[in-house]
């Protein structure tokens, strides 16, 4: 009798131990509570670039280097043929930020991933939910910077 | 012998692979008697126990246990089936996990929703039965050879079946403990009334206690009759076995090439 | 020639056969509907199979995120990255190493134990008596190893991750020096929960069934004599490890095979 008392509790404590291992994985390892309880509370600008390069969804937005959300789509705009990056941001943000923010594909280190850059203007009109970013900046693509320095060159 | 009988074998055909093991056997076993299937080692006794429990498919022919063809139970049927049925395997194959009284406990618990009390009252008046009721603490790892058969009869008589399958219950017993044996079979049979089949090769003890004998060889039944017209029986093979005569029909030699040439043959091959 | 095509096509015939077999054995234990008793024989199971390898399990995962934030150091250290360094071991240790180290190692400690267990019982004709009493062994002595088994090895890979990633951070952090922040900074934003974590998990669940189907079948319906349980125990490691290994290959390339 007691040793299988002994062996519920093992057994227990094992399943237990499981569980709390796999919320560690959910919380500690991927952060889920950061942007898990933040999708209740977000809201979704859009953004229009000539070139998105290797920008992913799930792709991080900061804002002076603060992570502040994060790309959730990314597809052709058919009318202007240009990249339509919808960005979801923190709730907190919305009404914040000017109306001239301007938007930029940077890149993390020399071999890092690319993530979204976001910069405040001055103007006192605000962007809601919905809104669009005119002012970007495209991913920085290697073989244009090359051929612009070779005609920059041939000119010169 | 006007009753109808408890098993009936017919034509029952089984091959292992190239070998055939029975080649249309017909056996009837009576109700409430004790009826012994002897026969050479390697002519499928036990292969027959486990066709008649259901645990081999025949090739050919069918066992009829009480009016119910076994091989064409379903599943669920023949376990059904099988709840009338004890089995005396050869280890008596003691589940090790369990020690003696839950042994003789497991049918009951499984087959039953007796009370605790009810269930500890019969595994005690069962195991009184084989002599073992102070055994019930022991492991099964703790057990001799003979108390380990004692307590698997128990356990096989522990749903009051109306039939046991005693699978070989003399091999490898000291004296004492086969005669022990050989009483509780007879006893039980006798107080309970039940169909018993055992399967042998030990000739004294096995016709000592046998209402009616199957002799079987070559996958067939070679002689049949009561242990007393056996013994007198004047088939030179039945007469080989029944008196345990080392050379017969049954030769003594691995069958092959001839002594006297073998001898004389040169070359120097094995 | 002919006679080697003949052969190649048994071959292929027996292989068949022996699924069929397996796949029926797996159908009839697995189904059911699991009664007070059966709780318990499971309840049973779990400790001798789960709770027993959680030690073989959590050591080997420590001293793999170790090495692995070792090995890793050296290399992300040359292109200046080393604050990747928590990125890398929770990557690799969710996607790839947990489920499979953590399913090689219950081969070998649960899955032969399971084996070489129920070989016994049948070499000594316990499931046979079971079965005269009218009891179906797949049902009373399969079918728990077999849940236990499913259960078990998820609940081990979770914990294998656990303590690898805290190995790695014993390693990268508290000796090599990575700032503390970055290691697990960079582990939030590039893991994702389900991609990572919920496919690493599935991965478990599928080496689980693979591995403790292979270990119960292997013991059922082996040649009952002594060499007859020694080999269908290393048959047991052997086909589990490939099977294990082939699988990741298979459910790698369908679960993240497109991010290339």
């Amino acid at each position: 009798m007691k040793r299988s008392k002994m062996m519920e509790m093992g057994v227990g404590l094992f399943m237990l131990a499981g569980i709390l291992g796999l919320l560690f994985l959910g919380l500690r390892v991927s952060g889920l509570s950061a942007t898990g309880i933040g999708t209740a509370d977000t809201f979704n600008l859009e953004a229009n670039f000539g070139n998105v390069g290797g920008l992913k969804p799930r792709a991080r937005v900061t804002m002076a280097g603060v992570t502040v959300g994060r790309v959730s789509s990314i597809e052709l705009d058919t009318e202007w043929y240009d990249a339509r990056v919808v960005l979801e941001l923190d709730g907190r943000l919305e009404g914040q930020l000017s109306r001239d923010t301007t938007a930029a594909i940077l890149t993390a280190g020399l071999l890092g991933e690319q993530y979204v850059g976001l910069t405040v203007g001055g103007d006192p009109e605000t962007l809601q939910a919905g809104d669009t970013l005119h002012d970007t900046q495209s991913a920085l693509v290697l073989e244009e910077l090359i051929q612009q320095f070779v005609s920059n060159m041939a000119t010169n | 012998m006007t009753e109808t009988p408890f098993v009936v074998v017919e034509g029952l055909r089984f091959s292992r692979g190239e070998t055939e093991i029975f080649r249309g056997l017909d056996l009837s076993i009576p109700r409430g008697k004790i009826t012994a299937i002897m026969g050479p080692s390697g002519t499928g006794k036990t292969t027959l126990l486990k066709l008649i429990g259901g645990q081999l498919v025949p090739d050919a022919g069918r066992v009829v246990i009480d009016g119910q063809d076994v091989h064409a139970l379903s599943r669920r049927a023949l376990f059904r089936l099988r709840r009338r049925m004890g089995m005396l395997f050869q280890s008596g194959a003691l589940f090790s996990d369990l020690d003696v009284y839950e042994n003789v406990a497991f049918p009951l618990r499984v087959h039953t929703d007796l009370p605790d009390a009810m269930v500890r009252d019969v595994v005690l008046m069962k195991l009184q039965a084989v002599g073992l009721r102070n055994a019930r603490h022991l492991k099964t790892s703790e057990l001799s050879g003979g108390m380990a058969r004692r307590v698997a009869l128990a356990r096989a008589m522990a749903l009051d079946p109306e039939l046991i399958l005693y699978d070989e219950p003399f091999v490898g017993q000291d004296p004492i403990s086969m005669g022990v044996l050989v009483q509780l079979i007879k006893h039980i049979n006798q107080a309970l009334g039940l169909t018993a089949v055992v399967v042998s090769h030990d000739i004294k003890e096995t016709l000592s206690i046998a209402d009616y004998v199957y002799v079987i060889a070559d996958g067939k039944v070679m002689a049949h009759g009561t242990p007393a017209s056996l013994d007198v029986d004047q088939d030179a093979r039945v007469r080989q076995f029944v008196h345990g005569e080392p050379d017969g029909p049954v030769p003594f030699h691995y069958p092959g090439r001839e002594y006297h040439a073998d001898i004389l043959a040169t070359g120097g091959r094995r | 020639m002919t006679a080697w095509i003949q052969r190649l096509g048994q071959a292929g015939c027996n292989l068949l056969v022996s699924l069929g077999r397996a796949g029926i054995f797996l159908g009839l234990s697995a189904v059911g509907v699991p009664s007070r008793e059966g709780w318990s024989l499971w309840l049973r199971q779990m400790h001798f199979v789960g709770v027993m390898s959680l030690a073989i399990v959590l050591v080997s995962g420590l001293f793999i995120g170790m090495v692995l934030a070792l090995q890793g150091y050296t290399i992300l250290v040359d292109f200046g990255a080393e604050q990747a360094l928590g990125q890398m071991v929770a990557l690799s240790l969710l996607r790839e190493l947990a489920p499979v180290v953590a399913a090689l190692l219950f081969a070998g400690r649960a899955g032969s134990a399971l084996t070489a267990e129920i070989g016994l019982m049948k070499a000594t004709e316990q499931l046979s008596s079971m079965e005269m009493i009218g009891v179906d062994p797949l049902r009373r002595v399969v079918a728990p190893r077999l849940w236990a088994g499913f259960v078990s090895l998820p609940l081990l890979t979770v914990g294998f991750s656990v303590v690898g990633i805290g190995g790695g951070y014993l390693v990268g952090v508290e000796w090599l020096g990575v700032f503390e922040g970055s290691y697990w900074g960079n582990m939030q934003s590039s893991v994702d929960f389900l991609d990572d974590v919920g496919n690493g998990m599935l991965k478990s669940l599928v080496f689980a069934w693979v591995v403790t189907w292979i270990a119960v079948f292997q013991g059922y319906d082996l040649v009952p004599t002594s060499e007859g349980i020694s080999r269908a125990t290393t048959r047991t490691v052997v086909y589990s490890s490939l099977a294990v290994l082939g699988l990741d290959f298979v459910l790698t390339a369908l679960m993240f095979g497109d991010l290339g």
